[in-house]
């Protein structure tokens, strides 16, 4: 394991006309954590998590994956090539696919080394897709929907797409994940099975963490560290039992 | 259990072998005018089959493919006439550059957002009609090119031209089935699945390492050079070209096969292509008319059958087979 | 050279006005329904159309002809906005392309159907040369040029005074809101849409003694003038759109003139690709709506 981090920002920072939606906020996650990242609505957690994983471009700062400066680079570039996957809180699942084409996609863009490639219509292609069809069927299976497999993932509920997404996001063999509210519009029951889920890829496949998450009985239980956003700006960051009882972090929910 | 159609899953077995024997047979069931109609049916489906790669398969919509015809077919008539080159280096050479000139083109016109991007693809068969009409020293402007050669094959003392309109027919055959073995590989193959991906959710397939873009510029070359392909075969068809081949009225007529047809699916386009081309040619309805019904049913496409008329076929062909 | 040089400008500004009174309704519609509308022009072929048969077939004096066309237009434009416009509020992209070029084919090969293919000669209007500072224009032309300034003060009068107006504009921002506080976004879209589709049956009519003919075909001509104006002039933007109707007419004229008439019908399309690669959006603020 290398000494640096797996991912450092430093001083991320990104206004949206006069508003500084972020205002250098540094954070790092550390090899094989899950990291929280909590703060009440607008203080700039989702702006963040965007341009840390390339789907927008921060004014300023740095965003390094394992030593390795990724600023700048594509949301499809960092997935690729770092390893590092994200989630959306709306935007979960390919609607219209049924679940087992859902994660064959999640997995080809790792299996196949370029774009040219990927039109390859040979034996070695066709061997590709179908390990990534077994590895798919394993993870549907493990997620507890085989059932469901051929059916268009659009159908179903909220709580079995999110259980899709986070399936797909283990077809990479990822590194980091970045979760954005895994838990909204759950029911209780399936909350249990995601935190298991990711509880499982954590010890058992080596991938760390980053989580958005207003729940905070899942964040207190998963993570080890969480860190604090009020306007833009890190408030706190501390273990669980240090968070809950900071003052400053109180009044920012609260009040203010 | 409703399930999803996988790409080319369309493309059955039963199907395709009724198609060949049908295509086969057919001089002896058609009169001359028919087999004409199934002609142009046969060379507009090329084209579709690029714009359905677009829109059907990665959710671009593009009005340009009139203009890659139109490349196509003069590129094809300036190569005949000038340098008498056989037939299959003309259709080769017309698709290759038609996909090499969407590259300059689709690179800037992708950046675009829907409206604007559908409005600088229009902009793309304006301009190449403005340049058929005023290059007058290599296009003869208006009056355009004539006397193309018949399509002719120099294979040494099994040399041959196709000049009757049957021999056209097979020919256009041919190059069809070759066309749509070529698509359905496309479609079947992991980058297939990622064109769907991108027409799904271009973010989220972003998100899982799918480079949208990339995809975006190579299939609209692909489209493109399908739309060459067609052009080249028009023009030794007609033996005659003129800026004409650049119209509004063509892109719309490949829209109407694919969204007609069935977008996102073989089968559909050529459904497509034979009821919105060829039986409306057969038929020798008035062309105004014609556009007419070509508007209707567009209205029809949008608000009644956004997948388009080919599920109904195969409602109905369920049907009589008793399924339920 | 340097007369030459004015005259030119001044008759680009006369089609800059002809374009901006299409360009106008097109770019509200957008505002709107959030649509380009590919059948535009038809409403401007439409106009003239009806003006001519009131000149032709019921021998009406030009100024009742004009009414007459726009009239008609109306009636045509209502039918099709609430059978067809109404339902694109809140569809894709896709959906409002699609749609529009459906009614464009309808309209149009309706038309020639009914009329033939053929031009029309259009006898009527104020074609009497008149001088002003030095120029002979025909007084048509300056009547157009009249017209228009008035149809810009006119709307922007109305956005900011009348009720309607105001609608048009809050739904142009934000159809969701207009929904919650009570304003019927279906009957704001039929409204505007109507109104688009008149102010380009006027343009079409006051156009039909300058171009002396009138055809089936020559709405989709003006379609394809305006739909670069309305995009450089940045989507729902009147304002914008008028100073881009202005510059196209100018610089269609110019290249008619220097460059070779045969170039002028490509001027718009080119010009726009040339805007768009430097600026995706436009030239104008497409927030600055109305």
């Amino acid at each position: 394991m290398s000494a640096a981090p797996l991912l450092e920002i430093e001083g991320l920072a990104k206004s949206y006309g006069a508003v500084r939606a972020v205002d250098g906020v540094s954070l790092h996650v550390d090899h094989g954590e899950i990291c929280g990242l909590i703060g009440p609505n607008g203080s700039g957690k989702s702006t963040f998590f965007d341009c840390a994983t390339g789907l927008s471009q921060p004014d300023s700062g740095k965003v390094r994956l394992d030593g390795l400066e990724i600023t700048g680079w594509s949301l499809d570039r960092i997935a690729r090539e770092g390893r590092m996957l994200r989630s959306f809180q709306k935007t979960v699942v390919f609607s219209a696919l049924d679940v087992e084409e859902n994660l064959v996609i999640a997995g080809q863009m790792f299996a196949f080394p370029n774009v040219a490639s990927t039109f390859g219509i040979g034996a070695a292609a066709r061997t590709r897709v179908e390990s990534l069809r077994i590895q798919a069927r394993e993870l549907i299976a493990a997620a507890g929907l085989w059932e469901v497999r051929h059916m268009p993932a659009g159908n179903l509920s909220g709580g079995q797409q999110k259980l899709i997404q986070f399936a797909s996001m283990l077809m990479p063999k990822p590194r980091l994940i970045l979760l954005d509210e895994p838990m909204a519009g759950i029911n209780p029951k399936l909350i249990e099975r995601v935190m298991d889920s990711i509880r499982y890829a954590n010890r058992e496949l080596g991938v760390s963490f980053l989580v958005i998450e207003h729940n905070i009985d899942v964040v207190t239980s998963l993570c080890a560290r969480i860190v604090v956003l009020d306007q833009g700006r890190k408030l706190a960051e501390g273990t669980p039992e240090e968070i809950v009882v900071d003052q400053a972090v109180r009044e920012a929910y609260l009040g203010g | 259990m409703s399930t999803v159609a996988r790409n080319g899953r369309d493309l059955r077995l039963p199907f395709v072998a009724v198609l060949a024997a049908l295509a086969a047979s057919l001089p002896w069931l058609l009169g001359s005018y028919e087999l004409h109609a199934v002609i142009v049916a046969l060379t507009f489906l090329l084209p579709a089959y690029g714009l359905n790669l677009l829109v059907g398969y990665t959710g671009l919509l593009s009005l340009a493919q009139a203009a890659f015809f139109g490349i196509g077919a003069y590129v094809t008539a300036l190569l005949a006439i000038h340098f008498q080159t056989p037939f299959i280096v003309n259709l080769l050479a017309s698709g290759l550059i038609a996909g090499l000139i969407a590259f300059p083109l689709g690179v800037p016109a992708l950046r675009l957002r829907a409206t604007s991007f559908v409005m600088c693809t229009l902009g793309f068969v304006i301009i190449g009609q403005a340049i058929a009409k005023n290059w007058i020293s290599v296009t003869r402007g208006d009056m355009g090119l004539e006397s193309i050669p018949r399509p002719s094959f120099p294979l040494g003392p099994f040399s041959f031209t196709v000049s009757t309109t049957t021999g056209f027919y097979y020919l256009s055959l041919v190059i069809a089935a070759v066309a749509t073995l070529a698509v359905w590989l496309i479609v079947r193959s992991p980058a297939g699945r990622n064109m769907v991906a991108i027409r799904e959710n271009e973010t989220l397939a972003e998100s899982l390492g799918v480079p949208a873009w990339r995809y975006k510029i190579i299939v609209f070359m692909i489209g493109a050079a399908f739309g060459g392909l067609g052009g080249a075969l028009h023009a030794h068809y007609l033996t005659v070209v003129t800026p004409l081949t650049f119209q509004m009225q063509y892109s719309t007529t490949m829209l109407v096969i694919v969204l007609g047809g069935g977008p996102g699916t073989i089968s559909g386009v050529i459904f497509g292509s034979f009821l919105f081309v060829g039986l409306s040619e057969a038929l020798r309805v008035a062309p105004e008319l014609r556009m007419i019904a070509y508007g209707l049913c567009l209205l029809a496409i949008v608000f009644r059958f956004p997948r388009g008329f080919a599920p109904l076929i195969d409602r109905a062909w369920r049907w009589i087979g008793g399924e339920r | 050279m340097f007369w030459t040089l004015v005259e030119q400008v001044l008759n680009g500004i006369v089609s800059g006005s002809v374009y901006a009174i299409v360009a106008v309704g097109m770019t509200m519609i957008f505002g709107v329904l959030r649509a380009i509308n590919f059948a535009h022009g038809e409403y401007y072929m439409l106009g003239a159309f009806g003006a001519w048969v009131a000149v032709e077939y019921i021998d009406l004096p030009y100024p009742a002809a004009v009414v007459i066309g726009i009239l008609v237009t109306a009636l045509i434009a209502l039918a099709v906005g609430w059978l067809i416009m109404q339902r694109i509020v809140g569809a894709t992209a896709e959906t409002g392309v699609l749609a529009t070029l459906g009614v464009a084919l309808v309209l149009q090969n309706a038309v020639i159907f009914i009329f033939g293919g053929s031009y029309k000669y259009f006898n009527g209007g104020y074609i009497e040369p008149v001088t002003i500072f030095g120029f002979m224009l025909a007084e048509q032309r300056v009547l157009i040029i009249i017209v228009c300034v008035l149809v810009f003060l006119a709307l922007e009068a109305m956005v900011k005074l009348t009720w309607a107006g105001k609608a048009m504009r809050a739904v142009s921002q934000n159809p969701l809101c207009c929904e919650v506080v009570g304003i019927d976004v279906g009957k704001v879209v039929l409204q505007t849409f109507a109104l688009g589709a008149c102010l380009a049956a006027l343009s079409g009519a006051l156009t039909a003694p300058v171009n002396v003919t009138v055809y089936g075909g020559m709405g989709e001509i003006i379609t394809f003038k305006t739909l670069p104006i309305i995009i450089m002039g940045g989507l729902g933007n009147v304002r914008g759109t008028f100073f881009a109707a202005m510059i196209l007419g100018v610089a269609e004229s110019l290249v008619a003139t220097y460059i070779g008439l045969q170039y002028r019908d490509t001027v718009g399309f080119a010009t726009l690709m040339l805007v768009l690669m430097w600026r995706p959006h436009g030239l104008f603020s497409t927030r600055a709506r109305f």
